[in-house]
């Protein structure tokens, strides 16, 4: 609205034909690029954060949290992640659609893996290939497909040859 | 639909004297602002498909290793850590010049600017010579996915006992046509034996890095031509939206990094 104010004449006119000055946030009103400039010491303030929490990332994988380790490794990253995009991306101080545009893309991307992961952790209740059935109680088999298998990759593999290894493969590997 | 037509032409003479109408601003937009507005969304929206792109990768990486965390664990001690960390900090310092490149930017510091370019392009460099030294190592190792398993899909000629790299393939059994194991040494100098499929690992990690490799050159290739136009001075206070962009191109190189660097680097049993 402040745009057009110091061209009384012609505002009206802008405003019948565009009808979107309304909704103008405050910086676009001389239409000139408004951004926020944060301080060179900010910027480097971020970056040592990040470094310290790369540090921390890598002397946590020294120690065994079991199943937790994928968790803690990605709670540090996105935490990094977090501040690229906040601070150096600029999203802090960006438009909000901006910010949302982003986070859709993340939004899909866990749509698409947990889909995913529970298809294949399920599949083998419906899909005989896998060797399941379609109740685990009744042991009913699934209709059409092959016979169920009972060949394991080990069969394919074969079992890890003689040696010297100190290291099974498997997951049985003690250090 | 009248009431535009007849505003149309008062709306262009108001425009141009509203707002000097810049060499920089092209003629659909209105102003500055507006173009600039309108860079950014195509900018984000494109980061958003790169996500999605990566993503397909985080979604096989998340199902492979369900399937089969054992060969994750054991295979994810042939990357060297150190080497990884320091990759990381080297791409986090170029991500901080290049912001510290829009801020100059957005200053109109035209000097300082193209002084932080050369250094995000530079680290850009570093970043793949250690990638190189990395690469280097797993070939000369002979962990590449394909034959290099001795699968006897694809090695007929690798027989028992001979030598891909410095990994020495073993059968199982004595039938010749049973797949290769891997006897090798990782990264902590302990020896591991590693089953046919631990070709996957590798396959998910030459690939997942690979493509990131991919971008940090394309990264660089851009802000290469940032650099060339801001010496060319196309760029000002009012006009640094090509820096902007640039930058944020290579700030989602970070981001990707960010999260390979732990899921293959990091995360398994520790020594």
């Amino acid at each position: 609205m402040a745009t057009e104010s110091h061209q009384p004449p012609s505002a009206s006119a802008v405003d019948a034909h565009t009808g979107h000055d309304a909704g103008h946030d405050h910086g676009d009103d001389d239409g000139a690029v408004h951004v926020h400039i944060a301080s060179t010491q900010f910027y480097v303030g971020i970056f040592v954060a990040l470094v310290c929490l790369t540090i921390l990332t890598v002397k946590v994988s020294y120690y065994d949290f079991g199943a937790a380790n994928v968790i803690v490794a990605l709670l540090i990253a996105t935490t990094k992640a977090g501040l690229v995009a906040t601070f150096f991306m600029h999203l802090r101080h960006d438009k909000l659609f901006n910010t949302l545009t982003f986070l859709a893309a993340f939004l899909f991307l866990a749509i698409f893996i947990v889909f995913t992961y529970d298809d294949l952790g399920r599949r083998g209740q419906v899909d005989n290939d896998y060797g399941g059935t379609i109740d685990p109680k009744t042991g009913l088999a699934a209709p059409g497909g092959l016979p169920a298998t009972t060949a394991t990759i080990n069969d394919v593999e074969g079992e890890p040859p003689a040696g010297p290894a100190t290291t099974p493969a498997g997951g049985e590997k003690k250090e | 639909m009248a009431n535009v037509s007849e505003s149309l032409p008062e709306k262009a003479g108001h425009g141009e004297h509203a707002h000097a109408h810049p060499s920089f601003l092209q003629h659909h937009f209105d102003t500055p602002a507006q173009q600039f507005n309108a860079s950014k969304l195509g900018m984000w929206i494109f980061i958003a498909t790169e996500i999605l792109m990566f993503g397909g990768l985080f979604c096989a990486y998340a199902i492979w290793r369900g399937l089969e965390p054992d060969i994750f664990d054991q295979s994810h001690h042939f990357l060297n850590k150190i080497m990884g960390a320091t990759n990381t900090v080297v791409l986090l310092f170029s991500s901080l010049t290049a912001a510290l490149a829009v801020r100059s930017s957005q200053l109109g510091k035209r000097d300082q600017t193209s002084i932080y370019l050369v250094i995000t392009i530079l680290c850009a460099v570093v970043f793949l010579v250690v990638k190189y030294f990395e690469y280097a190592h797993k070939f000369h190792l002979g962990l590449l996915p394909g034959h290099c398993f001795g699968h006897p899909y694809f090695s007929a000629a690798i027989q028992n006992g001979h030598e891909v790299g410095t990994c020495l393939r073993i059968h199982s059994d004595e039938t010749p046509g049973s797949p290769l194991w891997v006897r090798a040494i990782d990264e902590s100098g302990h020896e591991q034996l590693l089953p046919p499929r631990a070709n996957m690992f590798f396959a998910i990690y030459f690939v997942m890095t690979g493509l990131h490799a991919v971008h940090v050159v394309i990264g660089m290739s851009i802000l290469t031509w940032v650099l060339v136009k801001n010496i060319r001075g196309r760029f000002s206070k009012e006009y640094f939206t090509p820096v902007d962009l640039g930058a944020l191109y290579w700030h989602l190189v970070d981001l990707v990094w960010i999260y390979l660097f732990p899921l293959l680097y990091l995360v398994g049993k520790p020594d």
